[in-house]
């Protein structure tokens, strides 16, 4: 229990910590906000005024840092300029697409990544094993926005599947069963380039992990008492390597979520990513910040899964914060 | 082939790509500024080596190209007029380094007909050599961030493993939000507050000072290790033993021991730098027109018309992959064996 | 006649954080008191933990004491700032246990041994190169040594270069820290023996700290047998031999051979 309320607290300190690097970033030239709003022909005089009155642009950070945080804690993540309503609401819907792509992009990567790299950790040096680094390299070698580009160039053409947004047309006539053919047509391409680019990476270190894991000596004894290999690999190997498979995790979740951004924007699939860009161009600051909050939120959130994960998969863990 | 063989042959090639792009204008059969409103969106020219007739030539020669009477943005090889190949020409006006102004080009078209090897852009510039200079800015970019970011990193690794104390948590405190974050969101988010209109040479320096303060987190982190241990080390102490101040004992001792982690982060940092260029460029936050960058130049193809129709103009996103190859062999060849399992070394997501 | 270095109630504690953020206080060092005479040598015996390493660290001030004081030239160490220490540190010089990790593998022999000077002195290179090779030669390596790196040489050649950097300075005390225990047998002999030299020499005292009694017994004049902290036995070499009092003495003695001269009159064990 311990355990997990000092990992809560480090992950509420993290939250806290990077809403203060995000106001404290905005804050670095306050002027210079309000002044290009200035320019903008939506915005009135008297609403400029009335912005920098309610703001408190003039007042110290700490002051409102703290009124924004205590809005924050309430739900209320500000107003944002450009669309002239609250930004929590616009936000969430956005952020729901941007979790099912991400979330489907994870399980496909480790459903992959698992069992390709314990296959390629048994038979390693072996030719398959070494054709797979191979492979993995040059899918590492391609960056993620050639590849997304790319994919787009070579599908656009033969329209087998949609290149862009999340529903087609007349989405809201269709059958349940259509409606959710039809996010997972458009789910396709944005999805394969999330897992190609971060395929290679963990695959290499899940071959890295469980190789490891092969080698220690309890393995043999246990061979030696005639347990089968598959029950070896999924009761014994696994679970030794969960240490760093488990941190693993918690690292794909950040960069999936850094790559699920410029995917977004390039198969325009309508996600945090394209409204944060929309947001910056337009000088949305409460819309930029909470954007970036959210998106933490959704990291810590997840490595804290990850370590609660670890703390139920490796019993070490468990004895040294409870008992001597 | 040894390891240390094969890392100068990997060092010697990638310098050779470097020295390439330096030398930019040399190799860029064209202006890269150079518009020519007359032949939008025109395809890749063919180099042809028989012509129409059925004859060999061993000069490789091109065919005009003009539009199509009846169409917009159709091309058509004019077969009467062949445009050969010339070695070493005078051409357009280029400064190496920004210094020398030098005209000879090693190999051009001769500049009344416009040649197009890569097709051109909207504005009927050659993409080739756009795609040359544009090397240049996104290189560039990666580079001195890269550096910035190792700078930073050392600095402060090296305070905090050197001095501890309450120093070292709070530097260590502020690492960990940093990585707590995707990085492209704080990528993003410290752009985002820097003013967006400016200049291509200050937005630059912009692109370069944000991608280079984002990333010095796992540097410092690894920095930091290398200094606790080193800290440790018996002729350390020793040195201590004769009175050596804490500057002198960093500078001659510890901080020579980073050097090769440093340097193989740096291959690592690097390709992740340049596509962070590309990637604020392509959505209009990096590096503006007219200055070229792998990035801005294919921002077109974020329009409907321009990736059915154009496909050239997706190659600009195809010439990072052999600088890519060259980085990540040498960061492989660096690291060496040991050291490629641990997840704070690799990766291409930082 | 007036001890080079005298040691009084010396108490070493760390602090160790244990789990849960506990601070606990582990004593390496409990009340250890002793002095060295100009040109004598006193050796420190006892297991691995007994503290011994933490009394050589407090001595040449790489750490800071808990409680106590070393007297060495009418001033107490223990009291004294980091800048005045700096004019003291020549005179006390430690050597350490294992040659490749006390010695910088980047670093050519030369400017190994050279060190101290470029540390404490303003004198030129050329100087510095030829006080060096002075050194070098006093321990029996050559000049040509001055160009070769750690890792060319043998264990034996790199503990004379430890030796000669801590010779350099012309200290009074030198503080030897297991200095033979990472050698082979053969080595040990040759490398005690150019101790043995250069103390009468140079009239250099010495604290040879050391888990082997039988090696102690060769080289010391005096014996301090510690354990836990604490000296639990001390006195004239033959005498701690000859008597073998206290367990720890005895299972020293057991532990490592001593020569027969050494062991005239003791009874069998």
């Amino acid at each position: 229990m311990r355990f997990v309320l000092r990992r809560l607290g480090h992950a509420a300190f993290l939250l806290v910590g990077v809403s203060v690097l995000a106001f404290f970033f905005s804050t670095l030239a306050p002027g210079n906000y309000f002044d290009e709003m200035r320019l903008n022909p939506q915005i009135s005089a008297e609403q400029l005024s009335a912005l920098r009155a309610e703001y408190q642009v003039d007042r110290p950070m700490a002051v409102r840092y703290v009124r924004w945080a205590g809005a924050v804690l309430q739900g209320d993540l500000g107003f944002s300029f450009a669309y002239d309503t609250p930004v929590a609401p616009l936000l969430w819907t956005r952020a729901r697409n941007t979790l099912l792509l991400t979330g489907t992009a994870t399980l496909l990567v480790w459903m992959l990544a698992l069992p390709l790299g314990v296959w390629s950790a048994e038979r390693l040096g072996r030719p398959v094993d070494v054709a797979l680094s191979w492979a993995t390299a040059v899918l590492l070698i391609i960056p993620d926005l050639a590849l997304a580009l790319g994919l787009l160039v070579l599908v656009v053409r033969s329209g087998w599947l949609p290149t862009g947004g999340m529903v087609s047309v007349g989405f809201d006539t269709f059958s349940v069963v259509h409606k959710l053919q039809d996010v997972a047509l458009h789910m396709v391409l944005p999805v394969t380039v999330l897992v190609a680019s971060a395929l290679p990476v963990l695959l290499r270190h899940v071959r890295a992990a469980v190789a490891e894991a092969l080698q220690a000596p309890f393995l043999r004894a246990a061979e030696g008492h005639g347990i089968s290999r598959r029950r070896l690999l999924y009761r014994y190997v696994l679970p030794a390597a969960a240490h760093p498979l488990i941190a693993l995790f918690g690292f794909s979740i950040g960069t999936l979520l850094s790559g699920s951004l410029l995917v977004e924007v390039v198969m325009s699939w309508p996600g945090l990513g394209p409204f944060l860009l929309e947001a910056i161009l337009a000088r949305d600051l409460y819309v930029v910040i909470g954007g970036v909050l959210l998106s933490t939120l959704f990291l810590v959130a997840g490595n804290f899964a990850a370590d609660l994960l670890l703390y139920w998969a490796d019993p070490r863990i468990r004895a040294e914060t409870t008992g001597r | 082939m040894s390891t240390r063989s094969r890392l100068l042959v990997c060092v010697a090639v990638l310098g050779a790509l470097h020295l390439g792009v330096a030398c930019a204008g040399f190799f860029a059969p064209n202006d890269p500024a150079a518009q020519d409103r007359d032949h939008p969106y025109a395809p890749p020219m063919r180099l042809h080596f028989v012509d129409a007739h059925g004859g060999l030539h061993l000069r490789p020669f091109v065919y005009a190209q003009a539009l199509r009477v009846d169409s917009f943005d159709t091309y058509e090889e004019d077969r009467a007029k062949a445009i050969p190949l010339k070695f070493f020409v005078r051409g357009a006006l280029y400064r190496v380094l920004g210094v020398l102004p030098l005209r000879v080009h090693l190999f051009g078209f001769g500049d009344d007909l416009p040649v197009y090897l890569l097709g051109s852009d909207g504005y009927g510039r050659d993409l080739l050599s756009r795609v040359l200079f544009g090397a240049q800015v996104s290189l560039l970019a990666g580079l001195i961030g890269a550096g910035l970011t190792l700078s930073i990193g050392l600095c402060v690794g090296a305070v905090a493993g050197f001095w501890g104390g309450w120093k070292d948590e709070v530097l260590m405190r502020v690492a960990e939000l940093f990585l707590a974050l995707p990085w492209i969101y704080l990528l993003f988010a410290m752009r985002a507050f820097l003013p967006l209109a400016v200049p291509p040479l200050k937005a630059f320096l912009l692109v370069v000072m944000v991608i280079g303060v984002v990333g010095w987190a796992r540097p410092a982190r690894m920095v930091r290790g290398i200094v606790l241990s080193a800290k440790e080390r018996d002729f350390v102490r020793a040195a201590r033993g004769f009175g050596a101040s804490g500057g002198y004992l960093l500078r001659r001792h510890i901080l020579p021991e980073t050097s090769s982690v440093l340097l193989t982060q740096a291959a690592i940092l690097v390709p992740q730098f340049v596509l962070a260029e590309m990637t604020l460029s392509f959505l209009g936050l990096g590096v503006p027109e007219p200055m070229p960058s792998w990035g801005n130049l294919l921002a077109s193809l974020q329009h409907y018309n321009v990736l059915v129709s154009y496909w050239w103009m997706y190659l600009p996103a195809l010439a990072m992959v052999p600088f890519f190859v060259g980085y990540l062999v040498l960061a492989s060849l660096l690291q060496g064996s040991t050291e490629a399992y641990k997840i704070e070394g690799a990766g291409s997501g930082v | 006649m007036e001890p080079v270095i005298r040691v009084e109630n010396l108490v070493k504690r760390y602090a160790t954080r244990g789990l849960g953020r506990r601070v606990e206080a582990f004593t390496a060092v409990d009340s250890v008191s002793f002095s060295i005479l100009p040109g004598s040598t006193l050796a420190l015996v006892g297991e691995s933990g007994s503290g011994k390493s933490s009394v050589a660290l407090c001595l040449s001030c790489l750490e800071r004491v808990t409680a106590g004081q070393i007297w060495f030239e009418g001033r107490d160490l223990s009291a004294l700032q980091e800048q005045e220490l700096r004019s003291v540190r020549p005179k006390l010089q430690l050597v350490f246990q294992d040659p490749a990790n006390s010695l910088n593998a980047r670093w050519t022999v030369g400017e190994i041994v050279a060190e101290p000077l470029l540390v404490q002195r303003r004198i030129s290179k050329r100087e510095r190169d030829a006080r060096a090779a002075q050194v070098l030669e006093q321990v029996g390596l050559g000049a040509d040594y001055l160009e070769r790196r750690p890792r060319e040489l043998s264990g034996g050649q790199r503990q004379r270069v430890a030796i000669a950097r801590a010779l350099v300075l012309e200290p009074r005390l030198l503080i030897l820290d297991e200095v033979l225990s990472a050698l082979d047998c053969s080595i040990q002999a040759q490398i005690a023996n150019l101790l043995v030299e250069m103390q009468r020499a140079y009239g250099l005292a010495y604290l040879f700290i050391t888990h082997d009694l039988g090696m102690a017994a060769h080289l010391a004049d005096e014996i301090a047998v510690m354990s836990q902290g604490k000296i639990v036995e001390q006195g004239p070499a033959a005498k701690i031999l000859r008597d073998a009092r206290s367990p720890e003495v005895r299972s020293l003695l057991g532990a490592s051979p001593v020569p027969r001269e050494a062991m005239e009159g003791v009874r069998e064990l």
